[in-house]
């Protein structure tokens, strides 16, 4: 089975800072591979041990940044055979028809594939809609919310969890298939991993006229933060505890 | 303009058609089945093959699209839904600004990294698509007639096949209605000193949940009650923080609750600066006097 996985790299959320005048400051934040697209990478790597013969093409799109060693070698260490990549910064801050309209390029250029495995949602915009899109361009079915996949004859058996049903699909191949991040755990590269992953193919590329964008972003600050009593007692005061006590009782 | 509405839900239906009144001056509703009573002009009734999925019903949808040709449309967040806004958008050429929280004149307003920020945006072209989270139109009131129109069903050229469909079994408290919500964070040296915030819990008739470190990695709690960036966004009348240092990626799962209480044997912790009351002093001797306190 010939698998693609897609996925993105963000700054790491954990880094991010806010600025005095509410921005977000990623001057600390290294770009890292988006946390649900892990469980991606995952899914895409058992789903080849399950086949014989299976090959994981990792397919991404970003800004120039993103064609940094330890970043190709993150996604390569994790079960990935191959990693096609479109570094350029016209692929910045892409929405989701730019996106797809990137990945479906770097599909292209995989060949003959079977399926093409998402993540849940990206850390920064989590819009849920780059699988579908990439469906939509390809022209093949989507199926999202997936937790376990079981390969058929040119199909897959999906279950997904919906918001208040487990659902069980066939959907025929070549597909589109988003996973939840319940589908399978992030292994852990070891260094043996790391060290292999270094001597895989991996391509890139520039933009192949880079997407225009269909959404403009107005403003993006960090919200204003609630103006608090800011009461501060010490335990070791008498009577501290009891008038935390009390306060705590008057917010119920 | 005309209004696109499209909706699995009867509530979400109602209160979406609601908000596009506000925005449109006609509004037709894309339903699966019966929609509730007086709340659009038109009704455009899709109705479902047996054994098909509802988010088949995409290539309809696009055919409805077509049809009315309306400037904005807004699509119910659910899973299903989210597929047939992003087949509309693609076939529309735009994408869709998803997870909407309010409208305001500059643009639609959603979050960004999980809510380190608010995102204002705006669609580029002429037809904007979005989802939009329930509590977006409140105090809007639906209207209209209702003219009920049965839409061909348009079938998908590569059908998914549905073999089961069961209910889901959900478990543990909703920390999303709890009123009240103690939440564990690093200062917990041991998983069995989580006892200590259970008993608090019980107390106060609270839901518990934790901050990053509790979840990630060492397992102590489940991974649907972490609270912070890309996890639960809680806004409960009461917040006690155990042991959360208070770094901005939890505090925006909770900096919208009504009382925010901290405590942290810390007194220089972040926390202190964005709570309501402060105790500076250790969980294990600070929680059980407490408890026994209330």
């Amino acid at each position: 089975m010939n698998i693609i996985v897609s996925c993105k790299i963000v700054p790491d959320d954990q880094d991010i800072q806010v600025a005095s005048d509410r921005t977000l400051d990623y001057s600390k934040a290294k770009g890292t591979v988006s946390t649900y697209d892990l469980n991606a990478i995952e899914a895409a790597a058992q789903l080849a041990a399950a086949v014989e013969g299976s090959k994981v093409t990792a397919v991404t799109a970003g800004p120039a940044s993103v064609d940094d060693s330890k970043l190709k070698k993150n996604v390569l260490a994790r079960g990935v055979d191959e990693l096609v990549m479109a570094a350029d910064d016209a692929y910045a801050n892409m929405d989701a028809h730019a996106t797809a309209e990137a990945l479906a390029a770097l599909v292209a250029k995989a060949g003959d594939w079977d399926v093409v495995v998402c993540g849940d949602g990206s850390a920064d915009d989590y819009a849920q809609q780059v699988d579908v899109q990439l469906a939509a361009r390809l022209g093949v079915p989507v199926v999202n919310a997936a937790v376990k996949i079981t390969p058929e004859d040119g199909a897959l058996v999906v279950e997904r969890v919906l918001e208040d049903v487990v659902e069980t699909v066939r959907v025929p191949l070549p597909a589109v298939v988003s996973v939840t991040p319940d589908v399978a755990v992030p292994r852990i590269p070891g260094m043996k991993d790391i060290l292999a992953a270094g001597k895989k193919p991996m391509e890139v590329v520039g933009a192949g006229g880079g997407a225009a964008a269909s959404l403009e972003t107005v403003a993006c600050l960090a919200p204003e933060q609630a103006s608090r009593k800011l009461e501060i007692l010490d335990a070791s005061s008498d009577g501290a505890v009891e008038q935390f006590a009390a306060a705590l009782k008057a917010a119920l | 303009m005309k209004a696109l509405v499209i909706a699995e839900r009867s509530d979400a239906a109602r209160e979406l058609a609601a908000g596009a009144r506000t925005m449109a001056d006609e509004v037709v509703l894309v339903s699966f089945g019966d929609a509730p009573e007086g709340i659009a002009d038109k009704v455009a009734r899709i109705s479902v093959p047996e054994g098909a999925v509802m988010e088949d019903a995409a290539d309809t949808v696009s055919a409805v699209f077509d049809a009315e040709q309306p400037g904005v449309v807004l699509v119910e967040p659910t899973r299903r839904m989210k597929i047939v806004a992003g087949k509309l958008a693609a076939h529309a050429g735009t994408a869709t600004v998803t997870d909407v929280l309010g409208f305001e004149d500059a643009g639609a307003r959603s979050l960004y990294f999980g809510g380190v920020a608010e995102r204002v945006q705006k669609p580029v072209g002429d037809v904007a698509v979005y989802t939009v989270a329930a509590g977006a139109f409140e105090g809007a009131e639906p209207s209209g007639a209702n003219a009920v129109e049965d839409v061909a069903w348009v079938a998908p050229a590569h059908p998914v096949e549905l073999l089961d469909r069961k209910p889901r079994e959900l478990s543990g408290v909703d920390l999303g209605k709890a009123d009240v919500v103690v939440a564990a964070g690093r200062g917990f040296a041991e998983e069995a000193d989580l006892d200590l915030a259970r008993a608090l819990c019980d107390k106060l008739g609270a839901g518990l949940g934790c901050s990053r470190p509790l979840t990630e990695g060492v397992d102590w709690l489940p991974s649907e009650t972490y609270i912070g960036v890309s996890g639960l966004m809680l806004s409960p009348k009461a917040y006690v923080a155990c042991g959360i240092s208070g770094q901005m990626q939890h505090m925006v799962g909770c900096n919208r609750a009504g009382t925010l209480f901290a405590i942290n044997k810390d007194k220089s912790a972040p926390i202190f600066r964005q709570c309501d009351y402060g105790i500076v002093g250790d969980l294990k001797d600070v929680l059980p006097r407490l408890v026994a306190a209330l």
